[in-house]
This record gives structure tokens, sequence and C-alpha cells, in this order.
């Protein structure tokens, strides 16, 4: 099954200038949503775009710095649920830029972790199956509904 | 459920690795069945589960959303850079 996305881009502009738009909030917000991002190891921060009814998603992803080598490589922790507390998403970003050709850049994205939604019900269910299954049908149920309403 | 995930199992096999009654693994069986996470076949005198994928389509739904999702964004930064060059 597959658990990551990996997506590569090649910009004609230099690493300096891309790396410009992965770590500076109003930089990223043009491109990829409203933000508090700080170039700091360990900064906590958020996304915050519209819901997504569909995958039960409240629209705030929950991040933190977790890797920053200045112009090179960025990574970050990248949560998000329903809003009750249990993200149903939990995965990590990462960022690797490298210089292609004469002046421009090789922009890498990989997203991993999908896997560990199917190991927390995993685990949850050994620690309390009876309410965990009682959980996963309410969010199975919901889901479903959601997409015979799109 | 784990256990299922390797291979099907009969209800008499899954029950012995839990430490309940027979009936109160039945119940269990019946809730996942009835969730759509495993189905039920009857093979000579016992009774088969298996799990099945369509429970877990919500994990390709999410990997789905967000390839879709950073191809357009990486899109747009480069639309972003190059309009800003200019």
């Amino acid at each position: 099954m597959q658990t990551e996305i990996k997506n590569e881009w090649i910009y004609g502009q230099g690493p300096e200038q891309v790396w410009e738009y992965l770590t500076k909030a109003e930089l990223i917000a043009l491109w990829l949503m409203p933000n508090n991002f700080k170039p700091i190891l360990g900064h906590e921060f958020q996304f915050t775009v519209k819901p997504i009814p569909s995958l039960d998603l409240d629209g705030i992803f929950y991040c933190k710095v977790l890797e920053i080598v200045d112009y090179r490589k960025l990574v970050y922790s990248w949560k998000g649920g329903s809003g009750n507390g249990v993200f149903t998403l939990d995965t990590v970003v990462e960022w690797t830029l490298e210089k292609q050709g004469k002046g421009g850049t090789r922009l890498l994205l990989k997203q991993t972790g999908f896997k560990e939604i199917n190991h927390s019900i995993f685990t949850s269910m050994t620690n309390g199956w009876q309410s965990n299954i009682q959980k996963m049908i309410n969010h199975l149920n919901a889901s479903h509904h959601d997409r015979t309403n799109p | 459920m784990k256990l299922l995930s390797k291979d099907s199992m009969t209800i008499n096999a899954l029950a012995e690795n839990f430490d309940m009654s027979r009936p109160a693994v039945s119940k269990h069986i019946k809730i996942m069945y009835t969730a759509g996470f495993i189905s039920i076949t009857d093979i000579g005198r016992e009774r088969y589960c298996v799990l099945k994928q369509d429970g877990f389509n919500e994990l390709q739904d999410f990997i789905n959303f967000f390839d879709n999702f950073w191809n357009s964004k990486l899109k747009k930064l480069e639309t972003i850079l190059n309009n800003r060059i200019k």
C-alpha cells in the first residue's frame, strides 16, 4: 500500500530564491496557505485553509519545524484532524533543494507517514477495542456520509 | 484486525488469540462486519473472516488529495517565481 507522496519540480530560479518562498511566512502564503511559519528549529506553526469535509479535516494543519539547513533542506511535521484533538493525518513534509543546471533549482517534496493512520488504529484497538471500534464506526459513517453528499 | 491483515482466519482461530469468550469475540466480529471492515465466508463447516480493504480507502483518499494538492501548489509557485522576475 502506498504510504508516501513524492513530487519534483524544476524552477528557473536559484535555491536562494526558492528558499525564500519556503521559509518566509508572507511568501509561503502567496502559493501555499496562510501560516505563521518561522525558520527556527522546533518552532510550532499552523497552516489554515478551508475545511475539507471529504477527508474529515477542519482545515488547520499543525506543524513543527524538525530540521532546517539553509537553502538545502526543510522538514516539518504536518498533522490534521476533525478538530476533536485526534490527528487522523499524521505526516512529515520534507523539502530538499538542489542546484539544477545554470542557476536553476530542483525542488523535491516528500510527504511521508500516511501509514501511521493504520498503525494508530491497530494500536488503539489493542488498548481498548470496544470503544475504539465505536469511534471508527462513527468516523466511517461520517466519511461515508460525506462521500455520498460531496 | 491486525491478525487478519496477514491472512484470513476462522472465528475459532481468531478467538484463541483473545482472552475473552467465543460469544464476545463473535460480537466484535459482527461489529467489524457491520462496519464493513471484514467479510465472512462459509467454507465447509467453518466461517472465515477476511479483512476488507474498502475500510481503508480513506488512506488512499488522503494520499490522492495531497498528491493533487502539492502538484497544483508547486505549479502556482512556479508562476509566482516567473512573474517576479519579469
